[in-house]
């Protein structure tokens, strides 16, 4: 048998052990490689989304990188602790400390290079699917599978070093004391039953501070809070999870009604040595998973933004031209050229307000026609409302401003033309996007405005055109007048907004890349979580394998004393169920704290969307923290059972 | 079978099978009598540890039949089995075996919580084995904070606390220092005579049996020999060497003879 036989065997015959760590690398491999596929991609170009796409895709592929460097970190450490009475015998055997980190190094070589082409593999054998996904959140024309190194070089290539890295270092986390300490080494659980109290409260503090100030927020300091809050949430989280969460335990241990109950003492004290070994990694899994619920959150209630962008947004397109731009005809002869040919229902509607100065408030008044007004609400769907001359109605520029203008009533004269008017209430229906037409807009029955429109032809003073496009089938407008569009972002970019004689807006643009961007994010958030939660259960596995044998003692102490095997199967439940969901429990408060907050900035936040949504993810992860629980729970109890 | 007799075999076989079958124990007839100090004493793979094993009701007689306290483990479910260990035995292993994430009073008191006593009763309790027992000034330590001797006498505090009818010990001075170990035989001795609790001990050392009232050699599963205390504890240690010199020799030399 040569040296590296020794080592791949070790490797295969511990294959149980090697297993979860085996497949948590794996699947950081796979996701790798899936957004090095993306990055690479020869049809992606440099639009505004694919940008997004390209950025997302590179920052989660660092945060993967990173992460599994420490998760690997960890876990081997732990691992190779939990062989020490194996390295004992080797150096007692007369292995030399360099021979021994040779084979450490071959042995963690050999799963990475195991995980790396079986991750790969995986990754190309999924690309098309993920690209197939992409595809659809993204709105790209067909994303065909591609074959090129590059991807490939990228995953190898990070991994590789990555295993490098480990199994160069690993080697230190053997205690470099004597054979005889490694050979007796039984997992040394000093220290770990300490905390400090005021870190304890300390973090209990943050915490309750932040909550309070989330659910207390205003609108005039939350942009203030969104910095001031998340620094504080973490350094709380982690001071919860290292010293507050003890101190909480102590606090019970030390009521004895309350602790010595059943198999409370039990799981209790062992709930708790468990979380002070792994305080830290609770602390990654909760912050990590706060981020992947808030994406999620934000992508949810974009639905219900969607409706209230359409409230914002009534119009499918709308063009505004100044008196003095020439290429008005041609801009809204291409725009209806496309919407026929898309093809797209539409109604079109031309609007020439008028501007005067109401002698009631001495500022310049907006009007337009009713008639006008009312051709448009009638292809909304909306009744028409007539106007005897000399009454008029106020526009109210946003429908929040409605109730406050409907009781007013205002007698003015247009001085410079000097028609009088009775404003009476507020026209009922929102039509026009916030503002567009002025703060202080009325509408005039026809003849009063053809009088207005007579004085303004006289003294040229034309304000502007505006078409208004109702496009029912809003969403299908993304691609109508992009190159208006184009125009308007070049002098936009050249810091030249108001140069162009024109404006155009599409909502429907906007909104999906808005949209897409969002989805995106919570994609690569999701799949990113989806590597960090196998990752923490593959850590509590390790966390469980290496105190299998204190473990297997204590087990046969607890059978002789009398506890069944359904009793035992409780204890172990009330150890493993609070490192599964605890964390996990810890993401959602942050999370539903945060949306508290940010509701203030989102205003009307549709809450029945946004919970169904949570509930669809929050479910999925759940059910794959459950599978995953009862997978490492049956090894687990299989382990401590068997093999006496 | 005597009224008094609270553990009984009769004609007792055990055979584990694996991919090798063993025979542990063969029709081994052994008793034990109410608040008797009973020692099994024998070479290693002799059985010892296998017939505890049974007394304990973890494991059950292939053939023979075995009565505990008058009750046939064999006729019990699983959950009345654990019922019956938790009411009616009390453990001290050669390795302790303390819960190192309790402290020396929830170690103790661990037997009575899973049964869920009353708050006051299990620190009655407690009070008078940390009495009985010397771990008053200790009882908030944890056990990595402990001495040998103090951490076993905690065992045996844990053993005690629910007043099982037998205690059970596994080479319980096995890994003590000699002080510590007499300490911890005189005090099951104690425990023995003043509550007169039934105690099995199963041991390698001579010293350790020539504290009980009887010693069972036991060898290759079968019954070798039985020897009563006398008024000396010198020349029963004495006698007690005599046998195991007997027991040994023969082990060695048939160590190649094994029974199928």
């Amino acid at each position: 048998m040569t040296f590296r036989q020794f080592a791949y065997r070790n490797v295969v015959r511990n294959r149980r052990i090697y297993a979860a760590f085996f497949m948590a690398s794996v699947f950081s491999v796979t996701v790798f490689f899936l957004y090095s596929m993306l990055l690479f991609h020869p049809s992606i170009e440099n639009r505004f989304v694919q940008e997004i796409a390209v950025m997302g895709m590179g920052a989660a592929e660092i945060i993967l990188f990173i992460f599994t460097l420490f998760f690997l970190f960890y876990s081997m450490r732990a691992f190779l602790h939990a062989r020490s009475k194996e390295f004992g015998i080797l150096l007692h055997l007369g292995m030399e400390k360099r021979q021994l980190q040779r084979l450490i190094f071959i042995e963690t070589m050999f799963i990475g290079f195991a995980s790396i082409a079986a991750g790969t593999f995986i990754g190309y054998v999924f690309s098309k699917f993920f690209f197939m996904i992409v595809r659809e959140i993204v709105l790209l024309p067909a994303l065909p599978l591609y074959l090129s190194w590059e991807p490939f070089a990228l995953t190898i290539g990070a991994f590789l070093s990555l295993f490098m890295i480990i199994s160069i270092v690993a080697p230190v986390f053997i205690r470099t004391g004597e054979a005889a300490d490694l050979i007796r080494g039984e997992a040394k659980r000093r220290g770990l039953y300490g905390f400090s109290k005021t870190r304890g409260y300390m973090g209990l503090l943050f915490l309750g501070l932040s909550y309070g100030m989330a659910a207390s927020t205003s609108n005039s300091v939350v942009i203030g809070l969104l910095f001031f809050l998340p620094p504080l949430v973490t350094i709380g989280t982690f001071y919860f999870f290292t010293d507050s969460l003890p101190l909480l335990l102590q606090f019970i241990r030390n009521r004895k009604r309350l602790y010595w109950r059943y198999f409370r003492m039990l799981s209790i004290s062992e709930g708790s040595v468990r979380l002070r070994e792994n305080a830290r990694m609770f602390f990654i899994v909760t912050i990590v998973s706060t981020v992947a619920f808030m994406s999620v959150g934000i992508l949810a209630s974009l639905t219900s933004f969607a409706s209230q962008y359409r409230e914002m947004h009534p119009l499918g397109l709308a063009y505004k031209s100044m008196p003095e731009n020439e290429l008005e005809r041609q801009h809204i002869a291409q725009l209806v050229g496309e919407l026929n040919t898309a093809p797209i229902d539409y109604s079109l509607v031309r609007f020439q307000p008028l501007q005067q100065t109401s002698s009631f408030s001495g500022q310049p008044i907006t009007m337009l026609k009713i008639t006008n007004i009312n051709m448009l609400a009638r292809s909304f769907g909306y009744e028409p409302i007539e106007l005897a001359e000399g009454e008029a109605l106020f526009l109210p520029p946003s429908p929040s401003s409605y109730e406050a203008l409907d009781t007013r009533k205002v007698m003015t004269l247009l001085e410079e033309s000097r028609v009088t008017v009775d404003i009476q209430g507020a026209y009922p229906y929102q039509l026009f996007p916030s503002y567009v037409m002025g703060q202080n807009t009325i509408v005039l029955n026809k003849l009063d405005y053809d009088k207005v429109k007579d004085w303004s032809l006289k003294n040229n003073g034309e304000l502007f055109t505006y078409y208004a496009f109702n496009v029912p089938d809003w969403q299908r407008t993304k691609d109508i007048g992009k190159s208006i569009d184009k125009s308007l972002a070049e002098s936009f970019l050249a810091g030249k907004e108001d140069a162009l004689p024109y404006a155009f807006d599409n909502p429907g643009m906007s909104y999906s890349v808005i949209r897409t961007t969002f989805s995106l994010l919570l994609f690569i958030g999701l799949l990113l979580a989806m590597v960090f939660f196998l990752a923490a259960g593959s850590f509590i596995y390790f966390r469980l394998y290496t105190s299998l044998d204190q473990d297997r003692k204590q087990f046969d102490v607890l059978r002789r004393m009398g506890i069944t095997d359904k009793e035992f199967k409780k204890i172990v439940n009330r150890q493993l169920i609070p490192q599964f969901f605890f964390p996990w429990g810890v993401a959602f408060m942050h999370s539903s704290f945060a949306f508290l907050s940010l509701q203030v900035i989102w205003d009307a936040l549709a809450e029945i969307s946004i919970v169904k949504e949570l509930v669809l993810v929050l479910v999925g992860f759940t059910l794959m923290q459950i599978v995953y629980f009862y997978l490492i729970r049956w090894r687990y109890l299989a382990h401590i059972k068997g093999a006496r | 079978m005597t009224k008094k007799s609270i553990v009984k075999l009769t004609e007792v076989t055990k055979i584990y099978e694996g991919k090798v079958m063993h025979r542990a124990l063969n029709r081994l007839d052994f008793e034990v009598e109410k608040g008797e100090f009973v020692a099994v004493m024998g070479p290693s793979g002799s059985g010892k540890t296998t017939l505890l094993n049974l007394i304990s009701t973890i494991d059950l007689p292939t053939y023979g039949r075995l009565l505990i306290n008058n009750v046939e483990p064999e006729t019990l479910s699983q959950n009345k089995l654990a019922l019956f260990r938790r009411r009616t035995l009390g453990f001290v292993f050669q390795d302790i075996n303390l819960l190192q994430m309790l402290t020396v009073e929830e170690n103790l008191v661990l037997p009575l919580t899973i049964d869920g006593l009353p708050v006051r009763e299990m620190e009655k309790r407690v009070a008078s084995l940390a009495k009985q027992l010397d771990l008053a000034t200790i009882l908030h330590r944890r056990p990595d904070e402990l001495s040998g001797g103090q951490a076993q006498r905690t065992a045996i505090g844990r053993a005690l606390i629910h007043q099982p009818k037998i205690i059970l010990a596994d080479e319980p001075t096995g890994n003590l220092d000699s002080k510590s170990a007499r300490d911890v035989l005189e005090l099951l001795k104690a425990i023995n005579q003043r509550e007169g609790t039934t105690v099995i001990m199963v041991t390698h050392d001579p010293i350790a049996a020539s504290f009980c009232d009887r010693v069972l050699f036991i060898k290759d599963g079968e019954f070798f020999n039985e020897i009563y205390k006398d008024e000396q504890r010198q020349t029963f240690f004495q006698r007690i060497l005599n046998v195991l010199s007997l027991l040994g020799g023969n082990v060695h030399d048939l160590s190649s003879v094994r029974l199928p």
